[in-house]
């Protein structure tokens, strides 16, 4: 007899914004089972949570719970049948305690009140499956991250779930605390508990995990148990897309300066970094969200405080100590956030593309509207940027808005630009341009930093890649040696794999 | 384990009181030193009529404090509070020596306070409008409704209700010890202390299960209700009504919970931080009063002394991380 899923879904498809984000997936969590969800950043692991929990509804496939086809899962309905999902962001309210937190939303009752021992008795209890020893009335807020995740683990407990969804539960846990977790789940696998498990870490999955499903832009490639599976085996089946013609040829450049040279770096979540950054070509900057790419580009722009023992910046000896100082140093940033941090959105084109020109502006003097809208006209060309310059940002596809962001920079010809993950979100005739123009400005004898969560594009794209891990650079891949599964081991901890002879 | 006798192990809900004073303890240093300063300056305070006339004069700032606090702490904000007082006035005046008698006239206060409030929830909340918007427009209808039941100063209060509530009687300091007692009662139901989950974290809280946007319009009712109470109190205290005479608290509101630490994010301070707020502002107020400041030296020192409380937890904690 095979065992019943306690919730699966059967061919589901879910898309934003006409861009599928999952195509026809399949999935079965079974009682007693820790299934591991592997994908890379933006293959749709996130979405298939949120369809399994009801947050999201699905286009089209069914979801079915205990076996019955749901017509629509909601939320309330999915709590109701014992599904707990420990979301990566923390849903934690800072000024209540421990205990409040681990009881919100489904407080024990007395007389119409929140039952305090009740609550205690069984609060403790769940704290003691966690290692949780801090005073049941500590304000959530005192805690430190590690401590927090692991409120929010026994928050799940404590409405005693059928399936346990864990997105990322060990990306802030300390050794200690991830080994608690591990026997943890040990212990729900053999009281019955169906666990969907979803981590960066390989060794971990394949310490811990029974079964895998693997996806891959949306669909799923693997789906079977872990059995006779090494690591190597499984990044292969993550990555690996053909990348076609969408990225020009590959030329070395010739002839690199250094033009940026730091040696212990460190900022935000950087720990002592060296780095060299050249003249004519593509530094690439890869790794798993939130490894400290943002920290880097944004402590070389100055705009986080950052120290470093030594630094050499386009020909001075320190480091950029704001964003003014910066951009006379040469550096340009285009954020990855172009919505809020890279553009005025309400604003014309020629306006956005005109900001930086204004800060350099005298004060107090009339604005050359000719000089201004001919100026435009010319990076609207450079660009490519096509149509009526008089237009509001916002009336632009994303690609468009990212090449006023870049535009913008381009009057005062920059020769170092950071880049953060330009091609998020931009349809693929634009990334092309985007490429193209790229590798132009290398030739040119500019140097570009471009952090990336799209591998294909940093492999192909690229001269040399840092892959980041946990603040630091885990490993510093020439052109010669990339490859996806090399970009991807680095990232997770992966031992590369060696091509036997 | 039995579950009649809670063993020491149970005993959670003091704990946790405790735990909401820690950072309020230098804003109850400065309150005792004002009070001190006060008593010092006007020894006639410590005696049962000097406590209940500085009662009666704290209970409707008091009050409006409560009533701002608990928006903020959902994250929204009231614009339309003094008018709400206001309207609360007129009412009292004008239905308590009518047929309805001052227990029918108490309820038309609190009915009217509780559906103003509700209304401006579900406007705010539902449509997802922001709440300075809707209770600044909100501020204007409710005051422009007082001026149609009132046009001018008038009506009248029972005289013995005037006297049982602000004559010679600490009937001020108790009702106001009750408002401190039925929101701790309040905190201690689920829908009380989704209260921080709905204002910090609204998405995570929604996810958890808690019932963000019925928290949120029963804030804003409770914000009505007692922005009303507190125009009854004032109503008797004057013996009539007066169709702007909430108009101050507005401000004053806002002004006492920042004081009192409420954050203006959501989910952060306490109610008794903001009771307290407004202690300290009312007890500045009379000191200014007896030290014989002008008016305008009380706004001035009154504003800069609202940035100081604000600044000065950010400027110790940057002072800390310098360090």
């Amino acid at each position: 007899m095979t065992l019943q899923p306690i919730i699966a879904a059967r061919g589901v498809s879910r898309s934003f914004f006409g861009n599928p984000v999952l195509q026809d997936v399949s999935i079965a969590l079974l009682p007693g089972r820790i299934h591991a969800l592997l994908g890379e950043n933006g293959a749709g692991k996130s979405t298939l949570i949120n369809l399994l929990s009801g947050a999201l509804a699905p286009d089209g496939g069914e979801i079915a719970i205990d076996g019955k086809v749901l017509r629509k899962l909601t939320p309330s309905e999915a709590r109701r049948a014992g599904i707990a999902v420990v979301q990566q962001e923390l849903s934690l309210t800072s000024e209540l305690s421990i205990a409040e937190n681990i009881g919100l939303g489904a407080f024990p009752r007395r007389f119409g009140l929140v039952d305090y021992a009740t609550l205690a008795r069984k609060a403790r209890a769940v704290c003691a499956l966690v290692g949780l020893d801090e005073n049941l009335s500590t304000p959530v807020g005192d805690l430190p991250l590690g401590r927090r995740q692991m409120v929010e683990i026994a928050k799940a407990l404590f409405r005693e779930p059928r399936v346990l969804v864990l997105d990322e539960p060990t990306s802030s846990l300390s050794a200690h605390e991830a080994d608690t977790l591990t026997k943890l789940l040990h212990r729900l696998r053999q009281a019955g508990t169906a666990i969907l498990y979803i981590s960066h870490r390989l060794n971990e999955v394949m310490r811990l995990c029974d079964y895998v499903t693997v996806l891959k832009d949306g669909k799923v490639t693997a789906d079977r148990s872990l059995q006779g599976v090494d690591a190597a085996g499984l990044v292969r089946l993550m990555v690996g897309r053909d990348p076609g013609d969408l990225f020009p040829k590959w030329t070395p450049g010739k002839d690199c300066p250094t033009i940026v040279s730091v040696a212990g770096f460190s900022c935000g979540l950087l720990r002592d970094i060296d780095l060299d950054i050249r003249r004519g070509e593509i530094l690439g900057i890869g790794g798993l969200v939130g490894q400290g790419q943002e920290d880097l580009l944004l402590g070389l722009y100055g705009a986080l405080p950052a120290s470093a023992r030594q630094a050499a910046f386009n020909g001075t000896q320190s480091l950029p100590a704001s964003v003014s100082k910066a951009n006379a140093l040469g550096l340009a940033y285009v954020p990855a956030d172009r919505k809020r941090e890279g553009l005025h959105l309400i604003h014309s084109i020629a306006w956005n593309m005109m900001l930086p020109h204004f800060g350099h502006a005298s004060p107090l003097r009339l604005r050359d509207r000719a000089g201004e809208r001919e100026l435009a006209r010319q990076l609207a060309d450079r660009l490519s940027i096509k149509g009526d310059l008089t237009r509001q940002v916002q009336a632009l596809s994303g690609g468009n808005q990212q090449k006023v962001a870049l535009a913008k920079w381009m009057p005062s010809d920059p020769p170092i630009l950071l880049l953060n993950d330009p091609t998020r979100g931009v349809d693929v005739e634009t990334k092309r341009e985007i490429y193209v123009l790229l590798r132009r400005f290398a030739a040119e004898g500019k140097a570009i930093v471009l952090s990336s969560s799209d591998t294909p594009e940093l492999v192909h794209l690229c001269d040399r890649v840092a892959v980041m891990r946990e603040g630091g650079i885990a490993r510093m891949i020439e052109h010669r040696e990339l490859s996806e599964e090399a970009i991807v081991a680095a990232a997770m901890g992966a031992e590369p794999a060696r091509s036997a002879a | 384990m039995s579950n009649l006798a809670p063993t020491h192990e149970d005993r959670l809900y003091w704990p946790v009181q405790r735990q909401r004073n820690r950072s309020l303890y230098g804003l109850f240093v400065v309150v005792a030193a004002f009070v001190a300063l006060y008593a010092y300056l006007f020894p006639g305070l410590l005696s049962v009529a000097g406590i209940s006339k500085f009662a009666q004069s704290w209970l409707p700032l008091a009050l409006v404090s409560m009533a701002q606090a608990i928006l903020m702490l959902t994250g929204g904000i009231s614009l339309a509070i003094g008018a709400t007082v206001s309207l609360g006035a007129v009412i009292a005046a004008t239905t308590m020596m009518g047929p309805l008698g001052v227990p029918g006239g108490i309820a038309a206060v609190a009915f009217s306070g509780l559906g103003i409030g509700a209304l401006c929830g579900v406007i705010a909340i539902r449509l997802r409008l922001p709440a300075i918007i809707v209770t600044l427009a909100a501020s204007f209808i409710i005051a422009g409704l007082a001026l149609l039941i009132l046009p001018r100063p008038g009506g009248a209060i029972p005289g013995w209700f005037s006297d049982l509530l602000a004559g010679n009687t600490p009937a001020a300091l108790i009702l106001l010890i009750l408002a401190a007692l039925l929101w701790k009662l309040y905190l201690a139901t689920p829908l009380g202390l989704s209260l921080y989950a709905a204002g910090e974290n609204p998405v995570g809280a929604y996810r958890a299960g808690v019932p963000v946007d019925t928290a949120r319009i029963a804030a804003y009712a409770l914000s009505g209700l007692l922005s009303t109470l507190a125009g009854l109190f004032i109503a008797a205290q004057t013996g009539s009504g007066d169709p702007v005479i909430g108009n101050a608290f507005t401000l004053n509101s806002i002004a006492a919970a920042v004081l009192g630490g409420v954050g203006f994010l959501g989910g952060r301070g306490t109610m008794r931080g903001a009771i307290a707020g407004s202690l300290l502002l009312s007890v500045m107020i009379n000191v200014m009063f007896f030290l014989g400041f002008p008016p305008v030296a009380q706004y001035v020192a009154q504003g800069l002394i609202i940035i100081g409380a604000v600044a000065l937890p950010e400027i110790t904690r940057r002072f800390r991380r310098a360090r």
